[in-house]
């Protein structure tokens, strides 16, 4: 069985039948269940933050003309900071989050691997946030969360700067979590639960560190270089002193390309488990969703120059038109074994199911969009365009966000010892569904007609698209706000729970809700088939540990 | 110290420790992959490379230092193994070696530094990669005379040798990390 490596006594770790206080979060802890809420409290701030940007930035394009920014300038720096606090603060850390709570205790583990280093990952994400954010106070950075050159080295104060030094620790912090969860997940499974038995989550947590362990360090060499064109003199991204602009673009998109597997990867394990949990049914295709996760991470790494087809030399075009496509196969294999698994289940819509649903429909739509900007003649006419917004967003938002959503909705109970109210999880469902779809529909439109990205004033012709599109966005925007009034009341108001309300077979749910310091009073012995709900064995399974971890019998006014 | 007289619970920390290292070795040495990568490129633009009006520095004195490097990476391992096996003043001799080669080579890299002209994409790659490695080297430098004091102190010993396995694993990687930039640098 699987032992804590971390010296008991050491900073803050969570108290014995109580849950984690929100003080808790503000210390150095080296539990990983408060690190794994550290990251996803922090996450979600910066998804406030980052989300208040983007209610900005559609209050701009409401009208073809500048109305709340004073110049493009300041559009752009909202733009900029609006794409790196989503991406790198709020989606990414996320899912390191779920990572953190999650895998040890699917694994039936005390802790991680390495405890302070995980602390010591977290504690590099606030620095980056103030660097990130800070940088409105000398200067913000102005060159997108792209940070093309030439734009981010000679026309971008020294914001840009921080904006490099915020991504260099972030790196950091991801590639240190990411060798966590693979040391974690290779050396501390217990026995008898090998690959094959894993929890898919776990799964795709892997196929993620794998990614970040290889990837990240690729975008750490060219921030280096960024960095040193920007303070110390040098010439690496100008092409007039010998320099090259396009090497930014293969040494970011190297990195960026991975980075969406990053962003997507973790939620892919999260829907299988709500799926199977919620449709009572095993997981179809179980094998096949686990290699899909390593295959994506492998061709992920030979597709990062579709994102340069107007700027790659031609003869590499079809070449990487070609890893583009084949990429949509390991996709394709999740979808159709998330479809097997829901088909003839005893589906339950809680609003983790919704948005488990909620996601597969929006995610075939983003995949298709995909599809279109891998070909090269298509992508060539919508390169820049607002195609690529909507497209982008659709299988960021309607991918990794309603899946970050899914997820707290299903493991909130298990986090808190509450369930998180259904009615409001369902006005948040069916709020945020609507706004993404006529956010991000619209984008697709407007930019085959070819509104340019990235602009504060636009041709009139888009205005009323625009407007559909800036309205779509407000409600998103307020959907948000029934999410977060959810969390906020059923942290106190929440109908109490005991260890496993969904009736889940991975090793999570064989603990109190929330878990004792160490995750397991002795050591937990995995049903042989996480996922194998129908099964008299599972019932038996399943009623034995709601027996030993059930609801508390006296509810305080919930 | 005998793997026999751990207890599951050392074992287990054991193998994530030398699991963590490698896995951390593997990724930091992309950031010096990705150098090269960077390097390659940026000549590929040049017809000739050093561009022309730019010379070469000589590669004979690296040359020499990156022999001493390998020597103190050697000296390193037999300085570890003869610490786990109580023979501390065998470790003391050869990590005060692994330490003299490794300065050695941190100085001469540093006057190599110095002395290639500030201007120029040529300079600007080359001054690059050799300070980043530098860097590296000058780091675990430090950290493997801070070992050297742990042995003295008797916090570092054989019941407690992953301080010197894990400072021995890093200079390792100063060493292979070199002999990546060396080629490219130098002779390609």
């Amino acid at each position: 069985m699987a032992t804590i490596t971390a010296t008991p006594g050491l900073g803050t770790r969570s108290a014995e039948g109580a849950a984690i206080r929100a003080a808790d979060l503000l210390r150095w802890s080296l539990d990983h269940k408060i690190i794994g809420l550290q990251y996803m409290v922090s996450s979600l701030f910066f998804f406030i933050v980052g989300g208040t940007m983007a209610m900005l930035i559609r209050w701009e394009l409401l009208t073809p003309a500048l109305d709340l920014m004073a110049d493009g300038t300041q559009y752009n720096a909202l733009m900029t900071i609006h794409g790196s606090v989503m991406i790198f603060l709020w989606i990414i850390p996320m899912m390191a989050g779920f990572g953190n709570y999650l895998v040890p205790l699917m694994l039936g583990a005390k802790d991680m691997a390495f405890p302070w280093l995980n602390a010591f990952a977290f504690w590099l994400i606030p620095p980056a946030g103030v660097l990130m954010i800070g940088g409105w106070l000398v200067g913000p950075p102005e060159a997108g969360w792209t940070a093309y050159p030439p734009l981010s080295t000679l026309f971008s104060p020294d914001g840009q700067t921080m904006w490099a030094m915020s991504l260099h620790l972030l790196g950091v912090s991801s590639i240190l979590g990411a060798i966590n969860f693979v040391v974690t997940i290779r050396n501390m499974r217990p026995e008898g639960m090998t690959l094959w038995k894993m929890p898919l989550f776990v799964w795709a947590v892997l196929a993620t560190a794998i990614i970040q362990v290889l990837a990240t360090p690729f975008l750490t060499g060219g921030l280096t270089l960024l960095i040193l064109d920007r303070t110390a003199g040098t010439s690496f991204f100008d092409p007039g002193s010998g320099g090259d602009v396009l090497l930014w673009q293969n040494v970011f998109w190297f990195y960026s390309h991975p980075a969406v597997y990053i962003m997507i990867l973790p939620g892919f394990g999260m829907v299988s488990e709500v799926l199977s949990v919620h449709a009572r049914k095993p997981v179809f295709g179980y094998r096949a969703i686990g290699l899909s996760s390593m295959s994506i991470a492998l061709v992920g790494f030979t597709v990062w120059a579709h994102h340069m087809f107007t700027s790659l030399q031609p003869a590499l075009r079809i070449p990487f038109m070609i890893t583009s496509m084949i990429i949509a196969v390991p996709t394709g294999i999740k979808i159709f074994s998330w479809l097997g698994t829901i088909w003839g289940g005893k589906i339950r819509f809680t609003s983790a199911m919704l948005f488990a649903l909620g996601f597969i429909t929006l995610f075939v739509f983003g995949g298709i969009g995909g599809i279109f900007l891998a070909a090269v003649p298509i992508d060539i006419h919508l390169h820049d365009t607002y195609f690529v917004v909507g497209h982008f967003h659709f299988v960021l938002f309607g991918g990794s966000v309603f899946l970050i959503f899914s997820g707290i909705y299903h493991w909130f109970p298990k986090v808190t010892g509450r369930r998180m109210n259904e009615r409001l999880g369902q006005l948040h469902f069916v709020t945020t569904y609507i706004g993404t779809f006529f956010t991000f529909v619209p984008q697709h439109i407007a930019g085959a007609l070819g509104l340019p990205r990235r602009v504060a004033m636009y041709d009139p012709q888009f205005t009323n698209i625009n407007t559909v599109i800036s309205l779509a966005a407000f409600l998103l925007g307020i959907s948000s706000l029934f999410f977060i009034y959810n969390i906020l009341r059923s942290l106190s108001h929440g109908e109490r729970v005991g260890g496993n309300p969904w009736r889940a077979l991975t090793l999570e749910w064989a603990t109190t809700s929330p878990p004792p310091p160490w995750n397991f009073r002795g050591d937990p012995v995995p049903f042989d088939d996480p996922y194998g709900y129908g099964s008299d064995e599972s019932v038996a399974y399943l009623d034995a540990v709601e027996r030993r971890f059930p609801a508390p019998e006296e509810s305080d006014g919930a | 110290m005998s793997q026999d007289s751990l207890t599951p619970a050392e074992l287990l920390q054991q193998r994530n420790r030398r699991t963590g290292m490698t896995i951390f070795q593997i990724s930091w040495m992309l950031v010096f992959v990705c150098l090269v990568i960077v390097n390659w490129q940026l000549r590929g633009n040049h017809p000739g490379w050093p561009p022309p009006g730019v010379s070469a520095p000589s590669a004979l004195l690296p040359a020499l230092v990156t022999l001493g490097l390998l020597a103190s990476a050697w000296l390193a391992r037999s300085a570890t193994r003869g610490l786990a096996a109580g023979r501390q003043a065998v470790f003391r001799r050869q990590w005060r070696g692994a330490l003299g080669l490794g300065a050695l080579f941190i100085l001469v890299m540093g006057y190599e530094w110095l002395s290639i002209p500030t201007s120029g994409i040529y300079s600007d790659v080359f001054r690059m990669m050799t300070a980043f490695h530098l860097l590296h080297a000058l780091a675990i430098g430090l950290f493997m005379s801070m070992i050297a004091r742990g042995v003295r102190a008797g916090r570092v010993s054989a019941q407690n040798l992953w301080p010197a396995e894990g400072a021995t694993s890093l200079w390792y990687f100063v060493v292979i990390a070199w002999l990546l930039f060396f080629p490219v640098l130098y002779l390609i």
